[in-house]
């Protein structure tokens, strides 16, 4: 697939715009610059690899659809992962009423990728290792308040728990953080 | 909040929780609480906090750039649906010399024109466009208004002119409509 060069290197915003318009190549270089950190996110809020892809291609779709919706073009990374995060959530409240499921696969180990320090790469792995550690309701709630800037009535809502069950979680997963990252500063 | 749910209380931060500062965070810190920002407690949990929530984003990017390419496929099932559902709008008709033929372009398919007219060019990277006119009527005038990011050190005038040029000779060349005015305003700049 030939995105062509002017493309590959224009804003947001701009790539938004054209997408507005019609323009499917716009929109891929779109879904390939944040898709994968969504699917990220969507791997960590799931706590499953196995359904991330659909949730991410799913709410890319919706993404094109509603793409006229959304008024600051310049943040369409926010906004996106405000439709991952409502596909994920979908997801999860299907499965607590199927089954309990919090027993899924993790992802494997984080390989190194290029140009940030070294400092700073070994800081975002341990980091990703404790997120990794941490218990998967905690991390949950954690994701959504710091990554999605969910309120702590909207997590519980979401989740299906007490307000106060939520900032205790929250609570222990800030503690925990903390506490292994506490070698870093 | 029952103290049984909250076996972990907060840390002593005069009088303020942890959700008030996250909040008070979450709004870029305005209007300014000079009870939060008088007391050390206060900022340096939220120094802390925000640490912790660059790191948490850091660390998904960094995870995201290590794996770019594992199972690309769904953004090839993603443009297929998508372009399933590309808005045509309204047909533009096609002058032709046999009367008895009739050709149209999508409104769609001319905003498309109008881009890689515009991309092809050099020295800018089209943005918006906006085709305003009767545009189902042959040889009716039409207005195109587009957006553009110029590459830094490209003179605006003469590239704004040149723009003009291009995408109406391109209009005009495949389609049947007849270019009024072409605006064009440059709401970005791209270094080279």
């Amino acid at each position: 697939m030939s995105t062509s060069g002017p493309l590959r290197d224009a804003t947001d915003a701009t790539l938004v715009a054209r997408a507005v318009d019609g323009d499917v190549s716009a929109f891929e270089v779109l879904a390939r610059r944040h898709g994968p950190l969504m699917r990220v996110y969507a791997e960590q809020v799931l706590g499953s690899n196995v359904e991330s892809d659909d949730v991410v291609q799913e709410s890319f779709l919706t993404g094109w659809r509603k793409l006229p919706d959304l008024e600051d073009a310049a943040r369409f990374r926010p906004w996106i992962m405000q439709i991952v995060t409502r596909r994920a959530l979908d997801r999860l409240r299907r499965r607590r009423h199927h089954d309990d499921v919090d027993t899924v696969e993790r992802p494997a180990d984080p390989r190194t990728g290029p140009e940030r320090t070294v400092e700073t790469r070994m800081q975002l792995d341990a980091m990703w290792a404790a997120l990794d550690r941490m218990p998967v309701d905690q991390r949950r709630c954690w994701l959504l308040r710091e990554t999605a800037g969910y309120s702590y009535q909207q997590i519980a809502e979401e989740l299906e728990l007490p307000t106060s069950t939520v900032r205790g979680l929250l609570v222990r997963a800030r503690r925990f953080l903390a506490a292994e990252m506490e070698g870093w500063r | 909040m029952t103290t049984d749910d909250l076996p972990l209380p907060d840390d002593d931060l005069d009088g303020h929780t942890i959700e008030e500062l996250a909040d008070y965070l979450d709004r870029g810190r305005t209007p300014v609480d000079p009870s939060i920002e008088g007391s050390a407690a206060c900022r340096l949990a939220m120094t802390n906090m925000q640490r912790l929530r660059e790191l948490s984003v850091g660390a998904l990017e960094r995870r995201a750039d290590a794996e770019p390419d594992r199972e690309a496929g769904w953004v090839d099932r993603l443009l297929e649906a998508i372009r399933a559902e590309v808005r045509p709008g309204r047909d533009v008709p096609v002058a032709h010399p046999d009367p008895r033929l009739q050709l149209a372009l999508t409104e769609a398919a001319v905003r498309g024109l109008v881009r890689r007219a515009g991309d092809t060019m050099g020295g800018v990277v089209m943005g918006r466009c906006t085709l305003d006119g009767d545009l189902e009527q042959p040889g009716a005038p039409v207005r195109i208004d587009v957006t553009a990011g110029l590459v830094y050190g490209e003179p605006v005038e003469a590239t704004a002119d040149r723009l003009r040029r291009t995408i109406a000779e391109a209009v005009e060349r495949h389609t049947g409509l007849v270019v009024d005015a072409v605006d064009v305003r440059f709401d970005d700049v791209y270094l080279p």
